[in-house]
């Protein structure tokens, strides 16, 4: 026993080496699959409010974008309204981004509205050109986003014209593009085809745009395309973004884990 | 140099980090986190287990404001695991270190290569980390010397011409 607790002391710095890099690695993880702690992320409130009034003082200085934006975003918003008025189920509000990373393999945007706001996390958020993110952490009056512009990010898509389901991911090396994966090979792909939100899953309603096809390539054997798809959405200039909230979601989501017992 | 003065150090080298640092945008690659200066510049103590975790508590503050959680975290430990080993390869008497690590008690070739060794390994470990794949390892590769070499001109400028 004696021995056994020399060798522990003598070994104590390595043990605490261990032990403390064994807790980063379970935080790692754990943050990674169930990203419940907001306030270690940048919705947290007094980080979030740094950010914004960062941003307070660099809007000043490119106000004249930021008003053709608003401009843009108005009539965006009046379409909207009519269309709106068969689906009352599905609300847009507009919130602003106050913090956006775009140079990483895992980039995120932190946005003004939280919980108080009736913001939830799985909402999805869109521009007024496309598909954005979807919503990840929450926290009080602050949340953050996972963007299409995150590897971590896998979105269920479709053609617009034929209805064929596949799914868009990221591959870390330029934010203007993503890849569509899953399209079978006897399918016909052209260049310039549109792909919208699937409407699968309750976070985007059905054929919102994400983004138009590239270029594909058809390795031989393959049964699947390799297809580059160009985002509506400007990651570069994201100002202001539009949370969806569906007042199904939480009924649809209830039904999927009676049904298959999901998480 | 005193716990204050280390304290202050922090919270200014903490803000250029997330004001400054952060916000540049250059070609994807550039990323260089200086707030771990502050790390290698810590006195050397015997209390070994203590500057580790003094070394997860600067991870985690760089973490929240990176949404990483325990990417940094990890890559700190790691350095301050590591720290009295390269100093004890570098200098023959590590306990006149306990003072400061500087310029003056270092030396200019120790303290270059205890900087350059000690930054590329915390570099290439959060850079890992956060990829997790080795499917990008040659754009992490690129990030930690881009990212690294910025790094460790910031730790011998400030050495230079502050920390004399």
């Amino acid at each position: 026993m004696q021995n056994l607790w020399k060798i522990l002391l003598r070994y104590s710095n390595f043990l605490v080496f261990i032990l403390l890099e064994v807790a980063a690695f379970l935080l790692l993880f754990y943050n990674q699959a169930y990203p419940r702690s907001s306030v270690l992320s940048t919705a947290n409130e007094v980080i979030a409010w740094q950010y914004e009034q960062e941003e307070v003082i660099r809007d000043y200085f490119r106000l004249k974008r930021i008003n053709s934006q608003l401009a843009e975003e108005n009539a965006m918003l009046r379409n909207q309204l009519a269309l709106l008025q068969g689906d009352s189920a599905i609300s847009y509000h507009s919130v602003r981004v106050v913090q956006l990373t775009t140079d990483r393999l895992h980039n995120y945007l932190t946005i003004d509205r939280g919980e108080n706001d009736g913001i939830r996390r799985g909402q999805g958020v869109r521009n007024q050109d496309g598909v954005v993110g979807i919503v990840r952490t929450v926290g009080l009056n602050y949340s953050v986003v996972l963007p299409i512009i995150n590897m971590q990010t896998n979105l269920s898509c479709r053609f617009k014209k034929n209805d064929f389901v596949g799914f868009l991911q990221w591959d870390g090396s330029d934010i203007r593009y993503a890849q569509l994966a899953d399209i079978p090979s006897h399918l016909v792909v052209n260049i310039g085809d549109t792909i919208v939100t699937s409407g699968l899953s309750p976070v985007f309603p059905e054929g919102l745009p994400v983004g138009v096809v590239e270029s594909r390539v058809l390795h031989e054997g393959d049964s699947y395309y390799t297809i580059r798809v160009r985002l509506q959405a400007n990651f570069k200039r994201l100002k202001y973004v539009e949370v969806i909230k569906n007042a199904n979601q939480d009924e649809l989501e209830e039904l999927e884990e009676t049904e298959y017992g999901l998480d | 140099m005193d716990l204050t003065k280390q304290i202050i150090r922090y919270v200014v080298i903490m803000v250029l980090q997330v004001l400054l640092v952060d916000q540049l945008q250059l070609l994807g690659v550039c990323h260089p986190f200086i707030y771990v200066m502050c790390l290698l510049l810590m006195p050397i103590t015997s209390h070994r287990n203590t500057e580790m975790v003094i070394g997860a508590l600067a991870g985690l503050v760089m973490d929240v404001f990176s949404n990483s959680l325990g990417v940094h975290i990890g890559a700190c430990i790691f350095v301050m695991f590591l720290r009295p080993y390269v100093l004890g390869m570098l200098v023959t008497d590590i306990d006149r270190l306990n003072e400061q690590v500087s310029l003056r008690s270092l030396g200019a070739g120790a303290l270059i290569k205890y900087t350059v060794i000690l930054v590329l390994i915390h570099h290439l470990a959060v850079f890992m980390l956060a990829a997790w794949s080795w499917s990008h390892f040659g754009y992490v590769l690129l990030e930690t010397i881009v990212s690294g070499l910025l790094t460790i001109l910031f730790v011998i400028g400030y050495n230079l011409l502050i920390n004399r």
